[in-house]
């Protein structure tokens, strides 16, 4: 199987996290937190660990989560028990999409371009009550990058906060919170910072005391009930301590090759996937080169499912078609209601990989006359 | 032609909201096969790829597979799950 799916989850894993998954799940529960991480503290460990690889300024400000829609979800929340309103881009996926419209009384959006570009200058467009901005860093449909840094100036020069989503892009595109000087960021583990599923988390600016989502023993100070803005706990319950241990594996792994270099030979790749893809008569290809590894392109003729479903039945090509979860964009680029087939690269995918797909592409448009 | 098992499907259509079904079959659906599956509603065969593949598709459902397989996938529309059985008579010729 040639697995192109790394957008939905990365396959397969370094040996690295897969190793610290089964010791730390072997390991008595008492020691998990201790001991999973080399001696260190498994959580400590990590958030140090993702900290230094999104430039996120004091690691203790980052939060763990069941993953970017824990994440999202809490800090969606946490604005709204503020009272303030949300604007976010048409770019989005639905773990903000889905929180805004079951949520919010009242809500605005971005609008993207044909390649899913937002401007920034289009905040100055926002009601002026918006207390924050979502912000999805890189399309998990066209693998456009946005400019966070501008997002975040123009959303600041208004008073609001903004807050982005790396979902897509930390452990593949360099991300920089501290640059950019968001005010959140939420993340997820098992992408392209190659951890298991059910990891993820949020980073929140010190300073910045939203009302948590979820409350429960933290295991500190149990004798106190009720919390003041400075002493709000983001982490209540029992975490999952051999998933954090293992995405402190995978973001290691990341940080040991760097994100640059990875970034560089994933968009050699992606640049490979799309001048292919455009090469073939019948192909349209969605967004711009330059972004992430993800393409998203549909086949003339042949819906996107049915294009899956023939590359992964007849290729042993693994991607994903449809809307993605992220249903706003696709009518921005011109996709349509049955969404693209989506290529997402990892770090493991190969030029051969990339080639086999072209080709297959290739043959199905050629062969696509139907009786 | 008979059905010798019945899986619900990992792969969306669950997008749509649809409910989808991988079905393995007793011998490989061949092209006299596809084509009695005809009058299910919109065909669609493409015959010139490497495996040719086949679609019959209406509002409430959708059969699609490749030739000379022996499994095939079935999407139906949540609220017409009580015409699953008319399609599944017709994969099995009945």
């Amino acid at each position: 199987m040639i697995y192109l799916n790394n957008a939905a989850t990365s396959y397969p894993k370094p040996a690295c996290v897969l190793q610290m998954h089964a010791r730390a799940l072997a390991m008595p529960p008492n020691a998990q937190y201790r001991g999973a991480g080399e001696g260190k503290d498994a959580l400590e460990s990590c958030r140090a660990s993702v900290a230094e690889l999104l430039h996120i300024p004091d690691p203790a400000r980052v939060f763990f989560t069941s993953g970017a829609t824990g994440a999202l979800n809490a800090l969606i929340h946490s604005v709204l028990e503020e009272g303030g309103k949300i604007a976010a881009t048409e770019t989005e996926h639905n773990s903000v999409l889905r929180p805004l419209a079951n949520l919010a009384e009242d809500y605005a959006l971005l609008p993207c371009d044909a390649s899913g570009v937002i401007d920034p200058k289009s905040v100055e467009d926002l009601p002026a009550d918006t207390a924050a901005i979502f912000v999805s860093h890189c399309s998990n449909v066209t693998g456009t990058v946005q400019d966070l840094a501008a997002v975040t100036d123009a959303a600041h020069a208004r008073g609001m906060l903004c807050i982005a989503d790396v979902s897509q892009s930390a452990g593949c595109v360099p991300v920089d919170a501290a640059a950019w000087g968001v005010d959140a960021l939420a993340f997820t583990g098992h992408k392209a910072l190659l951890g298991p599923q059910g990891t993820g988390g949020f980073y929140l600016r010190k300073g910045l005391n939203l009302r948590p989502l979820l409350y429960g023993g933290t295991g500190r100070d149990s004798a106190k009930l009720t919390y003041g803005p400075d002493e709000y706990a983001y982490e209540a319950g029992t975490q999952n301590a051999p998933g954090i241990a293992a995405l402190d594996a995978g973001v290691r792994w990341v940080l040991d090759r760097t994100v640059e270099a990875i970034a560089r030979e994933e968009s050699l790749l992606a640049r490979r996937l799309r001048g292919g893809l455009e090469g073939i008569e019948g192909v349209t290809v969605y967004g711009k080169a330059g972004g992430g590894p993800v393409i998203g392109f549909n086949l003339s003729g042949i819906p996107p499912a049915d294009a899956a479903y023939i590359l992964y039945e007849s290729y042993g090509i693994l991607l994903r078609s449809g809307l993605q979860c992220a249903p706003l964009i696709h009518r921005r680029i011109g996709a349509g209601e049955r969404g693209v087939v989506r290529a997402s690269l990892g770090p493991f995918t190969t030029a051969e990989d990339i080639d086999a797909l072209i080709a297959a592409v290739s043959e199905i448009t050629q062969g696509r006359s139907s009786v | 032609m008979k059905i010798v098992d019945k899986q619900m499907s990992p792969e969306p259509c669950e997008e749509a909201g649809w409910a989808a079904y991988d079905y393995a079959l007793d011998a490989p659906m061949l092209r006299g096969d596809i084509l009695r599956l005809r009058p299910l509603g919109a065909f669609s065969y493409l015959e010139k790829l490497r495996r040719p593949f086949f679609k019959v598709e209406s509002d409430h459902y959708l059969v699609k597979g490749l030739e000379g397989r022996q499994t095939l996938r079935v999407g139906i529309h949540r609220d017409h799950m009580d015409e699953l059985t008319m399609v599944e008579n017709a994969i099995e010729g009945r």
